[in-house]
């Protein structure tokens, strides 16, 4: 079902932490809402779920409006950061909850056969007896995940679903939230600060800073194409390196410190003297292209397949490289490596994309 | 499988044991600790084991705590009577008889009976025996010297008499010989009956709980003491507690801290002072019966006028004492609930009633359980405010058995405060609290609830 808010507006004791969001979740879509903690995501989610009224604003379901409606008539399910499983049920009684406070209730045997049905989707079907405290976070979090589905709910959310688990859990319950909501086909929300998580799991993913969302794009294209520099920034791992400089003549880009590259051949024409910044993914140095840079070697990570250089190319600017892992380099060599000046990404002195 | 073996097992199997060294208990920590286990000591177990020592006596204000004396009262007379002493035996016992010796004449001098008429009576009757006094007055009343008026004859007459009645004894053996003396007739087993029973002093003895196993009042007592603790518990401490919990709870922050406060108050007014307001709010031209008068009602003394009115209001006055303890106690259970549960049941569809009755109280079971166990004690040994307020009454209709304990060993009307009953009714509370307590920890599954949750990774 597809998901719309139109103008949502929240405020906590008279302050506004978000102030006319628009955002289109489309039918059978997942969604990540990603963005450092505190930006309002939380807030979103907890609206849209009913938790939270809307100050300002509509929430739509397949185009009828919720705002109105208190969270037991939304037809959501919410998997919460902490699971939030009724520690008193066991995993059977959990699922079933949403089922058993249903008006009219349903027969003991189609409930049954409902959280059958879920917790084999879920995997789940050999801890029906145990109760939460028994089982181990990925396991719990499954629960969760039952539980929010066993009604077939109109919206899926998912707050931080994956922040209370460890890595190789993490990995594992990525790759089974996508399959679940994949085999289900329903419209989720997928709330989170982790990049990796938001551009493995879902089919787009919308970046928001202090309550705003800045863009919104499939996890390549924003990538490939952010918006702005907070976009910019906060995608990629290790993060991109900006430059701060100004235009040169002849199509170049000198800093302070005394680096010059060429601008990216569709900024050549900029008047000289303009202050710009120029972001350099870690993948687009020592691999080729038109511009180089030369320094130090200050630092080297390496991270078994790749590894990860530092390199000093002036007074206190330090170029990241990402490489295969080569043995050739270490700390304190000279090198001199290609920039790909093309696929620098370059911003005003606002933060927008140039 | 070897790893869980039991450690001292497996130990003795090893070359060498390892053995979890001890942590020393240091000098200096016991000496630190000497004056807390010393007040220990004092104010606890002694008191307990005192109890438990005086339940085994008939100590009373009559029989004092010091050591006491063998003495035949026409009062014990008519006792052993009732338990089957004959009428003949208990006529030899109260016998008395005349002898003219020097100690009656050193009594007669002492009491300021006239020099002359005893010297008369020395030179003439000395060594003289009367079985009967009435024969030595006759022959008083003969004497030159003797008093004219009957009545200072008949009182110097008297110190001659000697009688086993109202004599004080020191040992069992100086009463024995005295009454086989006067009455030789006895038995010997009664006699010895007649002088066990006549000891003054406290005695050990069991009969305080065949006493209390036999008579009916305890049946009575017991009774109310149920209903008193029962009602009060599931009516206030833990039904208005749990009540007020889960409205407060939903309510908005500065109303509900305002309320929980107001709650408080019965618990930190002084005990006194809230009888007082509670006899002005139930007695005859107090609050609510003006009330009930307005409106049509019988209106008399609540508190004491009726035994189902004394009863609600000994009930309502201590639950609200207590229902302060168990709304504090299921407040800061429902604040430990984490918010996104209940979050959770209401996207899940719960609706408020739902979402008390399914998430919420299924979750107390613990507080509940423990202000059960907790209240259940404090009911049980209270009693100030029974006793401040409808004390017992009407009649002994509300009486409940540490209020009658009380008042068996510390307050009643009679003087005769019976200590070692009332010992024996205290450590029967006691023994039952101790039941209790073994029994609701089994119930808390204490071991269940503390244990560490079985979180595999
Ligand atoms: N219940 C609340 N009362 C007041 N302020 C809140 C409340 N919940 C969140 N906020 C504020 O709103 C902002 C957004 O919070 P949240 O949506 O939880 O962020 P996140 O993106 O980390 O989930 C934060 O600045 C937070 O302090
Ligand atoms: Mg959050």
């Amino acid at each position: 079902m597809r998901l719309n808010l139109e103008n949502f507006t929240k405020c906590f004791d008279g302050t506004p932490v978000i102030e006319g969001l628009n955002l289109t979740v489309e039918d059978g879509e997942m969604l990540a809402l990603l963005g450092p903690s505190g930006c309002g995501k939380s807030t979103t989610l907890l609206s849209v779920c009913g938790i939270y009224r809307a100050d300002g604003g509509r929430i739509l379901f397949g185009g009828r409006d919720v705002s109105a409606l208190p969270s037991q008539r939304r037809n959501v399910g919410v998997v919460f950061q902490n699971y939030a499983l009724y520690p008193h049920l066991t995993v059977e009684e959990n699922i079933a909850f949403p089922l058993t406070v249903q008006k009219p209730r349903p027969s003991a045997a189609e409930i049954a056969r409902q959280v059958r049905e879920i917790a084999e989707l879920i995997h789940i079907d050999a801890l029906l007896g145990r109760r939460p405290a028994q089982l181990s976070g990925g396991q719990q979090q499954r629960v969760a995940l039952a539980r929010a589905l066993v009604r077939k709910p109109d919206v899926l959310l998912l707050d931080e679903p994956l922040a209370n688990l460890d890595a190789k859990l993490r990995l594992e319950m990525r790759s089974e939230i996508r399959r679940i909501q994949l085999e289900t086909g329903i419209t989720a929300i997928l709330v989170t600060h982790d990049q990796v998580e938001a551009m493995s799991m879902c089919d787009r993913v919308a970046i928001m800073d202090k309550g705003e969302i800045l863009q919104i794009d499939s996890p390549t294209q924003m990538y490939r194409s952010p918006a702005n520099r907070f976009v910019a920034g906060f995608l990629g791992n290790p993060p991109i390196t900006f430059l701060e400089g100004r235009t040169g003549p002849e199509g170049r880009f000198s800093m302070e410190a005394g680096l010059t590259l060429p601008l990216p051949s569709h900024l050549r024409g900029m008047p000289s003297g303009r202050p710009i910044a120029l972001g350099l993914r870690p993948e687009h140095f020592g691999h080729g292209g038109q511009g180089q840079a030369t320094g130090r070697v200050t630092f080297v990570e390496p991270q078994g397949r790749e590894m990860l250089f530092d390199v000093q190319a002036a007074p206190g600017v330090t170029l990241r490289s990402i490489q295969p892992t080569r043995d050739d380099v270490s700390i304190g060599d000279e090198v001199t490596w290609k920039v790909d000046a093309d696929r620098m990404l370059a911003f005003d002195a606002e933060g927008r994309r140039l | 499988m070897s790893s869980f073996a039991d450690p001292i097992v497996d130990g003795a199997r090893r070359a060498r044991p390892v053995r979890p060294r001890r942590a020393p208990v240091s000098r200096l920590g016991l000496i630190l600790m000497a004056p807390a286990l010393l007040l220990l000591t004092l104010f606890f177990f002694l008191p307990v084991a005192l109890t438990g020592v005086f339940a085994f006596t008939d100590l009373s204000t009559s029989t004092g705590i010091g050591r006491g004396d063998y003495v035949v009262t026409p009062t014990l007379l008519r006792q052993l009577g009732d338990k089957g002493l004959s009428d003949t035996d208990a006529e030899a016992v109260a016998r008395s008889s005349v002898t003219v010796d020097a100690a009656g004449l050193a009594r007669a001098r002492a009491a300021g009976v006239d020099d002359r008429f005893l010297d008369e009576i020395e030179r003439r009757f000395m060594g003289r025996d009367y079985e009967a006094p009435a024969g030595f007055v006759r022959d008083l009343r003969g004497l030159r010297t003797a008093p004219r008026r009957p009545r200072d004859l008949k009182s110097a007459a008297a110190l001659f008499e000697t009688s086993v009645l109202n004599q004080r004894f020191a040992t069992s053996q100086a009463l024995a010989a005295q009454l086989e003396a006067m009455a030789p007739e006895i038995a010997p087993a009664v006699r010895a009956r007649i002088v066990e029973a006549s000891f003054t002093g406290a005695r050990f003895t069991t009969e305080n709980f065949r006493t209390l196993a036999t008579q009916k009042e305890t049946a009575r007592l017991v009774g109310n003491t149920f209903l008193y603790v029962g009602a009060t518990l599931s009516l206030f401490n833990v039904g208005l507690g749990l009540f007020l919990a889960v409205v407060l709870f939903y309510m908005p922050k500065g109303a509900s801290s305002l309320f929980s406060t107001l709650w408080l108050l019965p618990r930190i007014t002084p005990v006194v002072l809230y009888a007082v307001m509670w006899k002005w709010f139930t007695w005859e031209g107090g609050f609510l019966p003006i009330l009930a008068d307005q409106v049509g009602l019988p209106s008399f003394n609540y508190m004491k006028g009726s035994v189902v009115t004394a009863w609600a209001t000994m009930i309502t006055l201590n639950g609200f004492i207590g229902a302060s303890f168990g709304l504090i106690l299921f407040s800061g259970a429902l604040r430990a609930i984490p918010l996104q549960q209940l979050w959770a049941s209401e996207v899940d569809g719960a609706s408020r009633w739902q979402q008390v009755r399914r998430i919420i109280l299924p979750q107390m079971r613990w507080p509940i359980l423990f202000v059960t166990a907790y209240q259940t004690l404090s009911l049980l040994s209270s009693y100030e405010q029974i006793w401040l307020t409808t004390n017992g009454g009407p009649g002994r209709t509300t009486s409940v058995w540490a209020l009658e304990a009380f008042k068996t060993a510390l307050s009643n009307y009679t003087g005769n405060l019976e200590y070692g009953m009332g010992a024996a009714m205290a450590l029967v509370l006691v023994v039952v609290g101790l039941a209790l307590s073994l029994i609701y920890l089994r119930l808390f599954k204490f071991s269940e609830l503390v244990g560490r949750p079985k979180i595999e990774i």
